[in-house]
This record gives C-alpha cells, structure tokens and sequence, in this order.
C-alpha cells in the first residue's frame, strides 16, 4: 500500500520569537526553521511500516513557501520516497480549511491507504489539517494516536491517548488519516546515505492553478478565519524573580520553601 | 428548531463531566453579550439511554437538551460523533457552537467544521463579544503567545474551548430533553470502538508526593537528569518531567507531570528547565508553593509560580541543592 505524511516546516522553539508590526504574527525574519516536531514521529511511524516492507511507496506533501522544501528534504534523507511541495504566494496568508482543501486537490487520486500527521504543529497548534483533511476526503479520521497497528488490509487499529493515562481502541476501516502524539516511537535521524541519497528524489511542485484553485476563493475562505491580534500572553500573578549569586539565591529559595511550605 | 448557542455534552457512559457546564456558563455570558436569550441555548448528547442524565443538564443552563440516542453512537467513536453534531447542527442552525478541548472534542470538532465548510478555533481559554463579534481568544506558539481570532461571517461559529476557561453554570433553568434517533447506523460507521485501557504504569505514584522537582527540555539530556535528581533527593521528593523529557525518553512516561500524564497536587512543586506548556501547566498549577528555574525570562512557567530564578539550571540546582542540606543540617 501506499502511504502520505503531512508535514510542516515550523520555527525552531528556541527562535528569537517578535511580535510582527500589525501585531498580527510573529516577525518571520530572525527565525529558524525545522521539521514539525510532531510530523517527525507521524514520519517515522511510516518508515517501520516501510521497512517492514507493508508500504510500498511512501510521499511527503507540505504546503508552504521557498524555504519549505529543505523540511521535504529532511523527510527524503530519512526515507520517503518523493515528496510534494505545495507553494502559492496566494497560500501565504490562508486559513487552514484552504490549505486542506489545497492538499485534497493534490491527494484526492493518490490513492494513499494510510495518511498520517502530526497532532499539531508546533507553530500555531490548531490540531485541524488531520481532521479536515480525513473530512474533506470522507475517510474515517483518529488523532493523538500513541498506537498504529495494521490487521489487515482493509483495518488499521489505533490508540488514542485519553486523559488520565488511558488509551481508546478505535479500528478504523482502510483507507483512513491518523495524526500522532510524539512519544509513539523514538524518531530516527538521516544517515549521510539518505542525505545524499535524498539529493535525487524528486519534490515536485504545484501550485494553484496545477490544482485548479482559485486564489479569490482562497481569500474568501481566509476572511473567516482572520488574527485580530498576537500578544505576550496576560503575566497573571506572576512569580517574584529572584536574582543574584547562585548561592545567594539559593539561599533565599531555601528561606522562603521552609516558610511557605514546611518542607525542609 | 432553533437556537442560537449550541454547546455539546461531554459525558462518560452518561456520567455528565463539568466541561459541560462550563461550556453552558461561557454559553450564557455570550447570551447575555448579544442580547440572546436564555431559551436560545441548546445542549446536544450523544450515546444511548441518555435521557436520566440530560435532565441534570436541562436543570442546570440548557434550555434544551437533544439526545441523539443510537447503539451504533453508544461509545464515541470520530465518525459516529461527527455525522450526528453535522445533522444537528444543520437542524438547528446555530450561531455559535462550542465544544469541550477534551480528547473527544478536539478529535470530532474539526471534522464537524470541514463538513460544514466552515472555519473553527480550536482550544479557546476565551470567547467574548467585542463591538458586536465574537472573539475567540487561544494560545499559539505553545502559550507564548495569545492569537485572537475572528471568524468573520462564518455560519456557524465553531470552537474547542480549554477547560477551566469559563466557571460552570451556577443558576437553574426549567429546561427540556427531547430525545431522538441518532440516525447513524453501525454498519454506515467507518470507525469501530473496540475498548478503553490504562497506558502504562509504574512504581512510581506522583500524586501522593509532598514534593516534586521536575526536569524539562532544559535539561538537555537523559545523562544530565543528576542535578534534578539530586535536590529531590535531598529534598524527600520525588521526580518529575514535562512531555518532552518522557517523548524523549529521557525518563520513563510515569514520570509524566500534564494533560496527558499525571496531576498532581504536592506541597512544593520545583519545575527545572521547563518553559510552561499549558498542557503541563494545567497538571501542576495546584501544587501548593511553585519554583520556577528557566534561562528565558518570558518562560510560561514564571506566570504560575510563586518564586522564579531566571537563568542557569545547571549552576542554580546544586546550589539548591547543597543549601537545602545546609539547611537540614542546622535544624
């Protein structure tokens, strides 16, 4: 079977992180980016499936700009076999029911059995390009799955992390979009091989009109779903920030656990 | 059959959980914002003999409570939800319709929307009228920032909201339960429950501890866990980690403090290298007196602790370290 992983190229955490001048994102230009945190497990869970030879050829697809690619790329030196680069400036700005839909428009023929994601990205964590996806195609859906298992062809039975340390069972029939949690398996990293072997697979790139989108209907669709404002979250009360010598703050904090808390 | 807010029961086998009626306060504040009224909310359960528990709902902020009853939607599953909120949804017409961020809703929620074609705000800590719109207030960039989203003319307006964001509804209300067929047949369902286990355990049981110190990404490293081992142990505590440290598996998942591990509640809570997700903040926030350790000043974390030391775990803990047993030793 064939399989697809949606991925997403996010700023690394630790980017200098500045509120845009409309006050409306984050200022792009100081930033670093990497693969989604999250995508790297949805990833890697396919390669087992590929190295246990169940899947037969396995696509990445992210829909972003330029700089996007070097994100298919990493996913290419660890063993996906092409990859799909989706670019627009007219996606620049979208709402995520746009960028499903662009993602539709490019998979709904692929015949993937099994489309995995991440939970969320780890930019904007909206946990919707999994769920709208599986919609829009009319497959069955699960997210946060901390367990993947295949049955047979036509089943893949899954867990789902609930609250509390327990687990839903669900199967879901073939074919089927799963997003992952992280801690379902250990990531791998790309061997010098695969990064040189990932220098000749192909990325291809659409764009709208590849896809038959209309940019005006792209708009539409992005002015429901519009930023008003981006803003350091409200300190609430706030912790007292002790500083000085280690050993004086030490000190202190001793002082006030002893008083506060009865501890030591 | 219509209504203006449409809220949806979150429940387990008919045990009525408190998402609910919070999401029925947060319902009747926005009523009260846009001039709607209290009949114009709606509650919406889903599963099998629901009837007995809806009236608790009806009772407590819904003016109506639709049960969508059917042995195909007797345990959740993505697809059985989904079909009955789309159906409901499109009956009622609502303007607003809020779901609980709980591991159901968040599954369910953006499928709902897609089907709808309509936009949504997923894990909303705030939804407020301002001039004359609803607002619906997240966090991005995992809480180090706070993103206001406005879904422009979209009919309706869908949300996940964070539990916790709006107190329970505390008034009574003279409502109704209708109950009706789902409409879903199992063998429609493309999904299957197939049961509910534990994750994984072990010795250790965070929840009876007096003290933690937990370890974050900070730390860097499985190798480097001794210095956090360290103060807990010369503390009497026990040790505890943010997701990242247990993904990574730098520590095994029960030492997991958060939405997804373990909450707990102990007397002094120390969080080490750790920025402040709300998905862990949300697991320790009830400790009695919280020390944050960060390198970065804006870290989260320094907004639900006590007492906070900006700058390096590595030179701060065993300072801590040697002057708790220090000060064991005076006493």
């Amino acid at each position: 079977m064939n399989a697809l992983v949606l991925i997403k190229q996010v700023p690394n955490t630790d980017s200098p992180f500045r509120i845009n001048s409309a006050g409306t994102w984050v200022e792009e230009g100081n930033l670093t980016y990497g693969l989604n945190d999250y995508d790297r497990y949805a990833l890697e869970e396919l390669l087992r499936l590929k190295d246990a030879g169940t899947i037969t050829e396995l696509v990445a697809l992210t829909v972003g700009p330029e700089r996007a690619s070097s994100a298919l790329r990493t996913c290419l030196a660890t063993g996906a076999d092409r990859a799909v680069h989706i670019k627009d400036d007219a996606l620049a700005a979208a709402d995520p029911l746009s960028v499903a839909r662009a993602i539709v428009a490019a998979v709904k023929d692929g015949g993937f059995s099994l489309i995995l994601a991440g939970l969320q990205a780890d930019d904007d964590n909206y946990m919707q390009i999994g769920p709208f996806v599986a919609r829009l195609l009319g497959r069955p859906c699960a997210t946060a799955v901390m367990r993947l298992e295949l049955r047979d062809g036509a089943t893949v039975r899954v867990e789902r992390e609930l609250e509390n340390n327990r687990l839903q069972i669900v199967d879901l029939r073939l074919p089927a979009v799963i997003t992952v949690q992280t801690g379902i398996n250990e990531p791998r990293y790309a061997s010098l091989k695969g990064i040189m072997a990932a220098k000749k697979k192909e990325i291809r790139t659409l764009t709208l009109s590849d896809l038959k989108l209309d940019a005006g209907a792209i708009a539409a669709a992005s002015a429901r779903f519009r930023t008003v404002r981006l803003a350091p979250p409200p300190k609430a009360k706030g912790a007292e920030i002790l500083s000085g010598p280690a050993d004086q703050v030490a000190k202190e904090l001793v002082r006030r656990i002893r008083e506060k808390t009865g501890v030591i | 059959m219509a209504c203006k807010i449409l809220t949806l029961v979150e429940h387990e086998s008919g045990a009525i959980r408190d998402t609910t009626f919070e999401l029925l306060g947060l319902a009747h504040r926005l009523a009260g914002e846009a001039g709607w009224s209290a009949s114009d909310i709606k509650a919406l359960a889903i599963g099998q003999d629901l009837a007995g528990p809806a009236s608790s709902v009806a009772a407590r902020g819904a003016a109506e409570v639709i049960c969508a009853e059917g042995e195909a939607v007797r345990d959740y599953t993505c697809d059985g939800h989904a079909r009955v909120l789309e159906s409901v949804i499109g009956a009622e017409s609502p303007e607003i319709v809020l779901i609980g961020h709980t591991p159901n809703g968040w599954d369910c929620a953006p499928v709902v929307a897609a089907g709808l074609g309509v936009p949504i705000a997923t894990e909303c800590s705030n939804v407020a009228f301002e001039n004359g719109r609803p607002l619906f207030t997240r966090k991005a960039f995992n809480g180090k920032f706070i993103q206001v989203v406005d879904l422009g003319d979209a009919r309706p307006k869908v949300a996940t909201v964070q539990r916790g964001a709006s107190p329970a509804f505390g008034g009574g209300t003279p409502g109704t339960v209708r109950v009706v067929p789902a409409g879903v047949a199992a063998g429609e369902l493309r999904a299957a429950f197939a049961g509910v286990k534990k994750g994984e355990t072990g010795a250790v049981d965070l929840t009876q501890a007096s003290v933690i110190v937990s370890g974050g990404r900070g730390v860097g490293a499985a190798e480097k866990f001794g210095v956090v081992r360290e103060l807990a142990a010369a503390l009497g505590g026990q040790i505890g980690a943010s997701r990242p440290v247990t993904d990574m598996g730098w520590l095994p998942h029960e030492h997991q403090v958060g939405s997804s591990g373990v909450t707990v509640n102990p007397k002094l809570y120390i969080a080490c290298g750790i920025s402040g997700a709300i998905q862990h903040i949300v697991g320790m926030k009830g400790s009695g007196y919280i020390v944050a350790i960060n390198k970065d000043p804006d870290a989260p974390i320094f907004g639900v602790a006590d007492v906070g030391v900006v700058g390096d775990l590595f030179e701060i803990v065993p300072a801590l370290t040697r002057a708790v047993k220090e000060a064991k030793g005076q006493t």
